[in-house]
C-alpha cells in the first residue's frame, strides 16, 4: 500500500533519511516510535508530497507519488496533524469549510452524522458554536479525528492524536482505527494503547527496523 | 482662465519657508534640518528633470516614446513592489511586471478609448498622467497585496499543507489568502474613497481647478481616476499572486523558497 524505496533526505541541511526503505502493506496498523528529529513527520510529509526526496521514491497503492498523480493521493489518505491550527472559527463552520472542498462534496456531512461522531467520541453538542481557539487541546484532537472519519478514506496518517486524551478515551480512540481491517492505519504516538497492541506493528525510527 | 505661472524668484521664496522648520528644529533639537533639506533637494532635482523630460514628451507626442516611457515607469513600480518580498526577484520579475503591465494598460486605454474619448489614445498628455496616477496609487495596495499573500502562506505553511491533504485544489487551498490579501490591498482605498471630498481635496482635482477647469469638471476626472484605482489595483493584485504562483509554487502546490 504504502512503499518508501531507498530514500534520501536533507531537510533544513539535516541529513534525515540515507537509504531508507520501508514497506506497509494494505491493513495494516503501524506506529512509528522514535524520538523527535528522526524523520517521523517526515514520512508522512514525503508520502503527501509536501517534500521531495533527494533520490528514491515513494509508492502509493502501487504507483509513484508524483507532480501528477499527488493530487489524487492526498484525496484518498486521511492526514491528522495535531500541530495544525486549523484558524479561528466555529467548530461547525471547520466542518462546513471540509465539506466544501470539491473532493468531499459527495460525502456525508450532515448534522446528524457530525452529531452521531460527537457522541461517540463524548464531545458535547454545544462545542460545534465554540470558536477552535477555544477548545482544550483532548477535544481539538477528537474534533479533528472526527473530520479524519467522516472523510471515508481507507488511509490514516496520525500525527499524535491521542497524547490530549484522556485514558480511557486514547482507547476507545486507539481502537476505534485498529478494530477496521479494511483501514491501513499509521500513527506517530508514544501511547501504549498503540504500542502495546497485538495488532498494531512497531517500527523503530532509531534502529530503522520493526520492534520484535 | 489659465494657471498663474510662478516666477522663478517666487519660487525661491518656497525654499525661504524651509527656514521656519530648520530654526524649529535648532531650538528644540529635533534633528530635523538634515533629512528635510536634502530630501528637498532630491525632491527638486527630480521634479526639474521630469518637467524637462514631460515637456519634450508632450512636444513629440510619439506613440512609442510615450509607451516606452510609460513601460519605463511599470519597470519602477515593479521593482519598488518586489524588493521587499522574500522571493527571488529575478525569479518573479516578469509574471509582476506583466501582471502590472496588463492592469494599467487596459484601464488607461479604456478611459482614454471610451470616457474621455481622445483623437489620439496614446496622447502623452493623458496616456503617461493617468498612468503615472494609477500607478502610483495602486502601488502600495499592490506591495501589501502581494506581501500578504506568500507571507500568510508561509506562516500556515502547516495549515495550508493540511488543506491540501483534505483533497483540496492548490486553488481551493489558496483562495482564502487571495480573498484576505486582496481585501487589505484595498482597505485604504476605499476607506479614502469613503471620505474624499470631505477630509481633503485630491491631488487630482486640485491640479484639475488649478489648471483652470470648473469645479464640475474636476469632480468628474476624480470620480474617473477614483475608480480606475480600485479597479486597477484588484486586477494587479489578483493578476499578480495567479501569475506569479506558476512559478513560486511547485507542481505538488507547494510554495517554494
Amino acid at each position: 500500500m504504502i512503499t518508501f524505496e531507498n530514500i534520501d533526505l536533507i531537510f533544513d541541511d539535516k541529513k534525515i533519511f540515507s537509504d531508507f526503505s520501508l514497506e506497509i502493506a494494505q491493513g495494516e496498523k503501524v506506529v512509528f516510535l522514535g524520538k523527535s528529529g528522526l524523520g517521523k513527520s517526515s514520512l508522512f510529509a514525503l508520502l503527501l508530497g509536501f517534500v521531495r526526496p533527494q533520490r528514491g521514491r515513494v509508492l502509493f497503492d502501487g504507483g509513484p507519488v508524483d507532480e501528477h498523480t499527488v493530487w489524487n493521493v492526498r484525496q484518498k489518505i486521511s492526514f491528522v496533524d495535531q500541530d495544525v491550527s486549523i484558524g479561528d472559527h466555529k467548530v461547525s463552520e471547520w466542518f462546513a469549510f471540509v465539506a466544501e472542498i470539491k473532493a468531499n462534496q459527495s460525502l456525508d456531512f450532515s448534522l446528524d452524522k457530525i452529531k452521531e461522531l460527537m457522541d461517540f467520541f463524548e464531545l458535547s453538542r454545544d462545542l460545534l458554536n465554540k470558536d477552535i481557539s477555544d477548545l482544550s487541546g483532548g477535544e481539538r484532537q477528537r474534533v479533528a479525528i472526527i473530520v479524519s472519519v467522516m472523510l471515508k478514506r481507507d488511509v490514516f496518517l496520525l500525527d499524535e492524536i491521542t497524547s490530549a486524551l484522556d485514558k480511557n478515551l486514547k482507547k476507545k480512540a486507539a481502537d476505534f482505527y485498529i478494530g477496521r481491517k479494511d483501514w491501513t492505519v499509521v500513527s506517530i504516538s508514544h501511547d501504549a494503547v498503540w504500542l502495546d497492541n497485538p495488532h498494531v506493528k512497531v517500527f523503530d525510527l532509531e534502529k530503522k527496523a520493526w520492534k520484535q | 482662465m489659465e494657471t498663474i505661472d510662478i516666477p522663478i524668484y517666487s519660487l525661491l521664496l518656497v525654499f525661504l519657508m524651509l527656514v521656519v522648520p530648520v530654526m524649529l528644529s535648532r531650538i528644540y533639537r529635533l534633528g530635523l534640518s538634515k533629512p528635510l533639506l536634502s530630501s528637498a533637494a532630491r525632491m527638486t532635482i527630480q521634479l526639474v528633470l521630469i518637467g524637462v523630460f514631460l515637456k519634450y514628451l508632450f512636444l513629440w507626442n510619439n506613440a512609442i516614446i510615450n509607451f516606452l516611457w510609460l513601460t519605463v515607469m511599470i519597470l519602477v513600480a515593479v521593482f519598488s513592489a518586489i524588493r521587499g518580498l522574500t522571493m527571488k526577484p529575478g525569479k518573479i520579475l516578469v509574471p509582476v511586471f506583466i501582471s502590472f503591465a496588463l492592469a494599467t494598460l487596459t484601464v488607461i486605454l479604456y478611459i482614454n478609448m471610451f470616457i474621455i474619448r481622445l483623437d489620439y489614445v496614446f496622447d502623452a498628455r493623458y496616456l503617461i498622467v493617468l498612468g503615472g496616477m494609477l500607478l502610483g496609487n495602486s502601488l502600495r495596495g499592490n506591495i501589501v497585496g502581494i506581501d500578504t499573500f506568500y507571507k500568510s502562506l508561509r506562516k500556515d505553511a502547516k495549515k495550508y499543507q493540511f488543506v491540501l491533504s483534505l483533497g483540496a485544489s492548490h486553488q481551493e487551498a489558496t483562495r482564502p489568502y487571495m480573498k484576505e490579501s486582496i481585501r487589505l490591498a484595498l482597505k485604504p482605498t476605499i476607506a479614502s474613497m469613503a471620505t474624499i471630498g470631505i477630509v481633503a481635496l485630491p491631488g487630482m482635482m486640485t491640479g484639475v481647478i488649478l489648471g483652470g477647469a470648473s469645479p464640475e469638471v474636476a469632480i468628474k476626472y476624480q470620480i474617473m481616476i477614483m475608480i480606475s484605482i480600485v479597479v486597477s489595483t484588484i486586477i494587479s493584485v489578483l493578476l499578480t499572486i495567479v501569475m506569479t504562483s506558476r512559478v513560486c509554487f511547485s507542481k505538488y502546490g507547494i510554495l517554494s523558497d
